[in-house]
């Protein structure tokens, strides 16, 4: 079909199939079946009879360690290594139906040490499949201008060449080649395995919000579990010999490992590892007593004594939290201004990981989740997330935490 | 020494128009002394022009056949890495061969001659030339090929579009060395009949002013073709100038 084509010179792309590249392609739902891969000579299998299914628009990480052929997966899907047995089928169709090069085309590829040209410049290395595909020069301006400013690269970067620049602005580069035509299905080969840790963050925290937009079926490998945490959907879990030793959701993962292999491999703090995978708002907050300075103790004490969090909280005018006050502050009178200790202040937004953090790093183990203007909505007690961790049923309605009538226990 | 070079006029026939023709109206008791003669020198500098040109011929025509039979080597060797070695084999003979030998072992197959003279220069150039087209094929960063590939350019659309450009810098050097040689090589070519500037430099070796203007044109020549090799190497290769930011 004929996209709208705002450049005069469109006639061109227009008999290839180039023009099929329309800025909202769906994605691609892929599909492995029975693929086996053995060299010959080799006595063993390097992928053994592997089916998988990855529904369009999610994120499959392939994990795993050296040697478990999770590269060898991902290789396959574009033909750089061709299967020995079985089938992978993109949106239904064998990808051997195409001709290796066309297909590769099609297929966003993003690699470890980028792969970018080093005698290109960054626009003409963002180009290279789109001019491969013969689209006008206009319109591959513009896709370059569009994808530079979408991985969030200056557009003066546009005319250099990858050794003027750092290495996270290289695999920036990366990312927008593979997407140049937005292909429905991207291969990505540990991008982020050679960038220094923060960067490392960064990068994949800016790639899944675009990816929240972008809605591409990514195939993704990486040997770090904690970043196939982070970037899966799904997750397939390969062991050595190329035997697929768990498909699942990162939350399955972490609950239930399948075997032995899996539970040693995702890490004795598993538990631990799937705070990574709530956030704040996931959590039912308790609520406490909220005070001022100056209020009488006798008054705060009273109301203690119904409170599910036995710390009274003082706050300003504006209800954001002060400070968190202990027996030794209700001695007086009333509450001295001054006294208490530092309270934990963490949003409803905020990964569990990083609020159970803060929560460790205070005396008082409750922390105050706050608004967008830092007042007190509510308060996120340890045992709150204990709970959220612990195997079993819907943590979300801990009997025990129910402040309403008729919850007996 | 004298002895050797004796015998070679017999087969050579070199210095035709030069030999002991010094005569001169300016400087003659310079030039009857052997000396360096500036005077002598720019009032037979033209002399010395249609061997250089010879000489130029000889040099580019060499490196040029050179270049295209290593390069094409090179490329089916990039592919089919068990031609590498003989290859290498075969050429390394070729550039062990002494020159002068090489001449009179070609003498009675071609005969003397422009084309004998050829044969000995292009073979010297093939084992530079051919391995630095390898090496500088072999020296392209894996992933930026896995890339290349995965991207979906073709076996052709690598080679030319990502291989042989990233080789250019190696390639380049390689055809500096073979063509500073190749000028160094050519001032034996008259020993084949071929003329060059071998030619005014052995008809009269005793008189310092034509050996210094001959072996300078040489030395000249060299330093020009490295120059204008390295010339366009640089303006083909502008991203190996990228200053880091």
């Amino acid at each position: 079909m004929s996209t709208p084509d705002q450049t005069p010179s469109g006639a061109a792309a227009a008999a290839s199939p180039a023009s099929a590249a329309s800025p909202d392609r769906a994605p691609a739902q892929l599909e492995f079946v029975d693929v086996v891969k053995r060299y010959p000579g080799a006595s063993a299998a390097t992928i053994e009879s592997l089916s998988l299914d990855v529904p369009a628009g999610e994120i499959l990480v392939l994990v795993g360690p050296s040697g478990c052929g999770k590269t060898t997966v991902m290789r396959m899907v574009n033909r750089m290594i061709e299967p020995s047995g079985g089938q992978i089928l993109i949106d239904g169709e064998p990808n051997t139906t195409r001709p290796a090069a066309e297909l590769r085309r099609d297929i966003g590829y993003v690699i470890q040490q980028t792969g970018l040209f080093p005698h290109r410049t960054i626009a003409e290395n963002v180009a290279t499949v789109p001019k491969l595909l013969g689209w006008p020069k206009a319109r591959i301006a513009d896709r370059t201008a569009e994808l530079l400013e979408l991985v969030g690269l200056d557009p003066e970067f546009a005319g250099r060449y990858p050794a003027q620049l750092s290495g996270g602005q290289r695999q920036r580069v990366g990312v927008a080649r593979a997407l140049a035509v937005d292909p429905p299905l991207m291969l990505m080969d540990e991008p982020f395995g050679a960038i220094d840790p923060i960067t490392r963050e960064r990068l994949q925290n800016e790639f899944l919000r675009l990816q929240e937009t972008l809605k591409r079926t990514i195939v993704f490998v990486t040997h770090d579990i904690d970043e196939a945490i982070k970037m899966g959907d799904r997750i397939a879990v390969m062991r050595p010999g190329g035997h697929l030793a768990q498909y699942a959701t990162p939350a399955e993962l972490l609950l239930s490992p399948a075997d032995e292999f899996v539970e040693q491999f995702v890490g004795a703090d598993r538990a631990l590892k799937r705070l990574a995978l709530g956030r704040v708002r996931d959590l039912r907050l308790e609520e406490t007593v909220r005070v001022r300075y100056g209020d009488p103790t006798a008054w705060v004490r009273e109301q203690l004594r119904t409170s599910q969090v036995p710390y009274p909280l003082v706050v300003d005018a504006d209800g954001r939290p002060l400070a968190w006050l202990d027996d030794d502050d209700l001695r007086g009178e009333r509450v001295v201004e001054g006294v208490g200790s530092a309270v934990a202040t963490v949003e409803r937004d905020d990964i569990l990981r990083d609020a159970f953090s803060d929560v460790l790093a205070h005396r008082v183990q409750f922390a105050a989740v706050v608004d967008g203007h830092g007042a007190v909505i509510g308060i996120l007690s340890s045992d709150a997330v204990a709970r959220e961790l612990a195997p079993g049923p819907a943590p979300v309605e801990p009997v025990e935490a129910g402040a309403g009538p008729g919850t007996g226990s | 020494m004298s002895g050797a070079l004796g015998s070679i006029p017999l087969l050579a026939q070199g210095g035709e128009g030069f030999v002991r023709n010094r005569e001169s109206g300016s400087g003659a008791s310079c030039v009857s002394d052997d000396g360096v003669c500036p005077a002598w020198i720019v009032d037979h500098f033209d002399r010395y022009m249609e061997p250089l040109g010879r000489h130029v011929l000889l040099t580019v025509v060499a490196l040029a056949i050179g270049f295209s039979i290593s390069f094409t080597l090179a490329l089916l060797a990039h592919r089919r890495r068990w031609l590498i070695a003989p290859v290498v084999q075969l050429t390394g003979i070729l550039y062990t061969i002494p020159s002068l030998a090489l001449f009179f072992l070609l003498l009675p197959i071609t005969g003397r001659g422009f084309l004998t003279a050829e044969i000995a220069l292009v073979s010297y150039t093939l084992l530079i030339i051919f391995r630095n087209v390898v090496t500088g094929l072999d020296g392209v960063p894996s992933d930026v090929v896995d890339a290349a590939r995965g991207m979906g350019l073709n076996d052709r659309q690598v080679l030319w579009r990502v291989e042989i450009p990233l080789a250019l810098p190696e390639i380049a050097a390689g055809l500096r060395i073979a063509a500073t040689t190749t000028v160094g090589l050519a001032s034996l070519a008259f020993f084949a009949g071929a003329g060059g500037l071998g030619d005014p430099i052995y008809a009269d070796l005793n008189f310092k002013s034509n050996v210094l203007v001959a072996g300078g044109l040489c030395v000249l020549l060299a330093i020009a073709l490295d120059l204008l090799v390295l010339a366009v190497q640089r303006l083909l290769t502008p991203w190996t100038r990228a200053v880091p930011a």
